[in-house]
């Protein structure tokens, strides 16, 4: 176990079911980190459940509390920072550039950003997001960004259709933000696709590039990607030599694993056709033995 | 796998409220909801000056809790710890009888926070909330300090025969009391914290002794309460109330591990009050105390005896 290690986990919070900080901690916890949880906002639930409410925090108490409080105050030095959706653009913008000063003034200190702007196609924060988080990019030393298809292709203004424009993407990325050192595509789809029962994960440390073929399962996941980036920070930091081909495989198999879990553990609707079903929960405290086990890589790398 | 909805404060750095509380709580397989009644940077032993972010408002709580209201979820316990003022506590209160009328069977843990050892640490206009909630009948165990069961009793305690007489009122109301220190006077001993567990309809109250450890920790009773109602839920479960005594014992063993491991890691920091260094040395150390939360052995016996027959 891992001991000592520190995060402040910068993202939603909700007191039922298991999406952003609530994805990330107990996972993390279980891996032995003390995960400093900073909550953007305080939800019921999250949105897929198609109600919600609650409030958000608001960004001169967010800023307070890293600046004044954890960094000025307690004097906590952190080995990484996770973020992840920030509601209010002022608030972004403001605790985005504080991040950008920290990590640029002590290299020792890895900023793992998830660029969360939405999914399929369609954004879910206001759109001068984008160009905040575009900024955040190009300034700031980013350790890992963990954008999904349609975020990776907002932020390099590609379209993503097979793997050729795929690995396009991914140099265009480093183009515009050389100051990111690593970057990972979670899930890539494309409907011309012969095999639509995979999807496609990539990443890439802008000398090589790597992809794998995921089985899909046949459902829906909310907070699946806060899982996948707390889970790759773990195996990131975790040790000295990192090979990041390698903790992907891996963080793609613990992933999988979980969501399988979920799956199996979820009750599924009486009428069976083909369309996959909505899973609104993960299982994650079911799951604490596959976070205490170092996962086993289970897919195969390919290079791009 | 249980599912317990609890409501008290939220830090972001360190161990006390939720974060004492959902860790522990997680690994013995539990669904834990968390509404946080406030966000602060950490607790407030780091000094006044050092605490920053604020407390959720009613209106905000009420939000919270109608959403959560709307999903309907059949919870197995309800825990409920820290609230900063009447308002926020009358709101949680209001959530928690509803959904504690609509499902009898739920246990509610409530930890009355108010103060210690004579010194109130909310505003006074909350010790009548506390009793109010008190005397609806639908709290199942209350974990009081000495000083909170005085409010709550709404007398002083200064003698054994006043703790048994406050402890009998208080079991018209709420079936399972744990005071979980008393002040040194009353057992006449300073280096030894003395505890009280009480289930209504036993012979007698059970009497606990800890050694003093001369440190500051914060955050042990939310996480002794967590554990307490984890244990007294299974208790339920199985229908063996004769356990109640045996259980107690076994949450005073897992605190006791945690602070164990605490002070080792700690390097023997004695924490004190306003130096945020030595303060955070303090910090329960909940992640590296991982494997002593399954744990239902009792290596120590805390056990203390104690002739109750001059009270009655």
């Amino acid at each position: 176990m891992v001991s000592g290690k520190k995060v402040l986990s910068i993202q939603s919070h909700v007191v039922h079911g298991y999406v952003g900080n609530k994805a990330a901690t107990f996972p993390l916890q279980c891996k032995g980190w003390d995960v400093d949880a900073l909550n953007t906002v305080q939800f019921s639930n999250h949105p897929a459940y198609g109600f919600l409410s609650g409030f958000k925090s608001r960004s001169e108490d967010l800023e307070r509390i890293i600046q004044d409080g954890l960094l000025s105050g307690l004097k906590i030095h952190y080995d990484a920072v996770l973020t992840g959706y920030l509601p209010d653009t002022q608030g972004l913008k403001k605790i985005g550039a504080l991040l950008v000063k920290l990590c640029n003034d002590d290299p020792s200190l890895k900023w793992i950003l998830d660029p969360v702007l939405g999914d399929n196609g369609k954004l879910y924060v206001p759109e001068d997001t984008v160009d905040i988080y575009k900024q955040i990019l190009k300034d700031g030393s980013v350790y890992l960004a963990t954008p999904n298809q349609f975020e990776l292709e907002v932020l390099t203004g590609t379209v993503i259709a097979d793997l050729n424009s795929l690995k396009n993407a991914l140099n265009k990325f480093h183009v515009l933000y050389p100051k990111v050192r690593y970057l990972v595509v979670t899930s890539v789809n494309w409907p011309s696709s012969a095999d639509d029962d995979s999807f496609v994960s990539a990443c890439t440390d802008f000398t090589e590039y790597w992809y794998f073929n995921i089985p899909k399962i046949n459902a829906h996941f909310s907070g699946s990607g806060d899982l996948f980036s707390a889970i790759i920070m773990d195996l990131l930091l975790s040790s000295e030599t990192v090979e990041l081909p390698l903790a992907l495989n891996s963080a793609l198999s613990l992933v999988d694993g979980v969501l399988r879990r979920t799956y199996d553990l979820t009750s599924k609707p009486a009428q069976s056709d083909d369309t996959p079903f909505k899973i609104n929960d993960l299982k994650i405290i079911q799951c604490k033995d596959l976070f205490r086990s170092y996962p086993v890589p289970n897919f195969v790398a390919h290079k791009l | 796998m249980p599912r317990v909805l609890a409501c008290q404060s939220h830090v972001v750095h360190g161990y006390v409220g939720n974060k004492a509380a959902t860790f522990p709580l997680q690994c013995v397989g539990w669904d834990v909801d968390c509404v946080n009644s406030v966000q602060f940077s950490n607790h407030t032993g780091y000094g006044m000056d050092k605490v920053f972010g604020s407390k959720a408002d009613a209106h905000q709580l009420t939000q919270v809790f109608e959403g959560v209201m709307r999903l309907k979820d059949d919870y197995n316990a309800l825990l409920s710890g820290y609230m900063p003022n009447r308002n926020t506590l009358a709101c949680m209160a209001r959530f928690y009888k509803e959904i504690k009328r609509h499902n009898p069977n739920l246990l509610w843990l409530l930890d009355p926070v108010m103060g210690d050892e004579g010194q109130l640490y909310v505003d006074e206009d909350v010790i009548p909330e506390y009793q109010d909630i008190i005397h609806s009948g639908l709290v199942d165990i209350i974990t009081p300090n000495q000083f909170e069961m005085e409010l709550l009793y709404g007398k002083p305690i200064v003698n054994i025969s006043d703790l048994y007489s406050a402890i009998q009122e208080i079991h018209q109301f709420v079936p399972v009391i744990v005071i979980t220190s008393c002040s040194a006077s009353l057992f006449d001993d300073p280096t030894h914290i003395y505890s009280v567990s009480s289930l209504r309809g036993s012979p007698q109250p059970y009497v606990y002794r800890v050694s003093v450890i001369e440190s500051y920790f914060t955050g042990v009773g939310d996480m002794f309460s967590a554990m307490l109602l984890h244990q007294l839920y299974y208790m339920f479960e199985s229908k063996n109330i004769s356990l109640f005594h045996e259980k107690t014992n076994v949450v005073l063993n897992v605190i006791h591990r945690v602070l164990e491991i605490t002070k080792r890691l700690s390097a023997n920091v004695k924490g004190s009050i306003g130096d945020p260094v030595t303060m955070r040395e303090m910090e329960l150390r909940v992640i590296e105390s991982i494997d002593c939360y399954e744990c239902n052995s009792i290596d120590k016996d805390f056990s203390f005896k104690y002739d109750w027959t001059l009270c009655s």
